[in-house]
């Protein structure tokens, strides 16, 4: 049986609700993630901060479906919203889910997790519920690769 | 878990080529002759505490733009759990050219990598809750451009309120800085500097004066290198020295840090700790590393062989 743990990425690269956007956007840029964990004042998994929820926050209307006639107009809005947005704390626009996987946790399991609620990304805590890191589409990928190839056997 | 720190890391790489000649263009075309790898003190020992079978070790530090995303992806590779601020500033490269006829070694050291201040505050925060797990935390390496010297002193203040053991291995201005938050174990290196807290090391008088000092401000206990040799100050005054015997050295890299790993890997393992098996164990992995063309341990067997080439002798001082 093959684990979350062979095969995900270990980081502890993550924010706390304290942080300000602005912070989790450079963290963001940086570290070309564009999903952060979120963490308390121990390292323990409480949330996930998603850009997309960031920029729902600041493109007017309706985001996704920018009228290109609009498109300056809206993209200057946005960067007048940033401005107000970059200072609040991350704790306002985090999802307090807790669907974050054990690093024991049977590949098997993960897929199905990843299939049925179109995650991209899960985050991997231990049994105590500290981050561990992370693991994606690709190193799902990788898993079912090997299976194929008869690696898991 | 086992947290190391490494605030200067870099890219190591390393070609190997017949002749080493100027004006000439090298091509390689073998892997064997080209390494790359990451390198930093601490990093070194967290990839040999992996390698001893510990779960969950991580490296803390900075990395810098795409050649630290790179950085990063190669200490991950060893199942390292990576902590790192990122910087704006690119890490640094070491480039080393080794010809093999004649036996020629020619570095390039890379010290452009710049830290910002916002970044070292960055690296605070994170290491207060990153810590949480940890119940020794081993910081080693040079300090980056732009981090004050009061560095390891601030990290320790911060790990010695949550009740951590720290292993320190530091040089110059930051060692002397560090030694205020009472680190539990320190042993000082000379890569920059033939110095310790300012003082000339040139007889064995100089060392272990510069030992006894580093107890008086803070250290509770200290190894310095003598030589081929370790200098060892236990916390109750005793000093002794640590001799390797009938050795052939080929390699320095890595034998600090294995030194450093074997040295903790016992007192993790042990119920009765003692101070002169702990450093036997790390000599033994040193000498191994330094007879040997590997930088990392790989399993204890191995560098307990060496166990019995170590003699250590009371001194009287």
């Amino acid at each position: 049986m093959s684990n979350v743990k062979d095969y995900m990425v270990r980081t502890m690269n993550s924010v706390t609700p304290d942080d300000s956007i602005r912070k989790a956007i450079i963290l963001m840029y940086r570290s070309e993630q564009s999903v952060l964990p979120v963490v308390d004042h121990q390292n323990l998994f409480v949330g996930t901060i998603y850009s997309n929820n960031i920029l729902k926050n600041i493109i007017p209307e309706s985001f996704g479906f920018l009228d290109s006639s609009h498109l300056f107009y809206e993209v200057n809005e946005a960067v007048e919203n940033l401005k107000y947005v970059k200072d609040e704390k991350v704790e306002k626009y985090m999802a307090r889910n807790r669907d974050a996987v054990k690093e024991n946790s049977d590949m098997k399991k993960i897929a199905d997790i990843m299939l049925n609620n179109k995650e991209s990304l899960l985050f991997v805590i231990n049994d105590e519920g500290y981050l561990r890191g992370f693991i994606e589409r690709s190193n799902l990928l990788h898993y079912l690769l090997d299976e194929a190839e008869g690696d898991g056997e | 878990m086992i947290t190391t720190v490494t605030l200067n890391p870099a890219i190591d790489r390393e070609y190997f080529v017949d002749k080493n000649e100027v004006m000439k263009n090298q091509f390689i075309y073998s892997h064997e002759d080209l390494k790359v790898y990451p390198g930093g003190k601490g990093l070194i020992s967290a990839i040999n505490f992996k390698n001893l079978g510990y779960g969950d070790v991580q490296n803390i530090g900075f990395v810098g733009g795409k050649q630290g995303l790179f950085f990063e992806k190669m200490v991950q590779k060893h199942d390292i759990i990576s902590n790192y601020i990122y910087t704006e500033s690119e890490i640094r490269n070491n480039v080393k050219i080794i010809g093999r006829e004649p036996a020629t070694y020619t570095q390039y050291n890379d010290y452009t990598f710049k830290v910002e201040k916002e970044e070292v505050e960055e690296l605070i925060i994170r290491f207060k809750r990153s810590i949480s797990e940890s119940g020794c935390i081993l910081m080693s390496g040079s300090v980056p451009e732009g981090v004050d010297f009061n560095i390891y002193q601030r990290l320790i203040k911060i790990a010695k309120k949550k009740g951590k053991h720290v292993f320190l291995q530091a040089s110059g201005e930051a060692l002397k800085l560090a030694l205020k938050s009472e680190p539990d174990i320190v042993t000082p290196y000379f890569k920059h500097h033939k110095t310790i807290l300012d003082m000339e090391m040139n007889d064995k008088e100089d060392y272990l004066r510069a030992g006894k000092k580093m107890q008086e401000m803070g250290a509770k206990r200290v190894m310095i290198p003598f030589h081929c040799d370790r200098l060892l100050f236990d916390k109750d005054g005793s000093v002794y020295q640590l001799s390797p015997k009938g050795y052939c050295i080929i390699n320095w890299l890595g034998a600090s840090d294995a030194y450093n790993s074997a040295y903790l890997d016992y007192a993790f393992k042990t119920d009765k700790f003692d101070f002169l098996e702990a450093n036997r164990r790390g000599g033994a992995a040193a000498l191994w590393i330094a007879e040997n063309k590997e930088i990392y341990l790989d399993d204890r067997k191995n560098y307990n062989s060496c166990l019995d080439r170590l003699e250590i002798n009371k001194l009287e001082v």
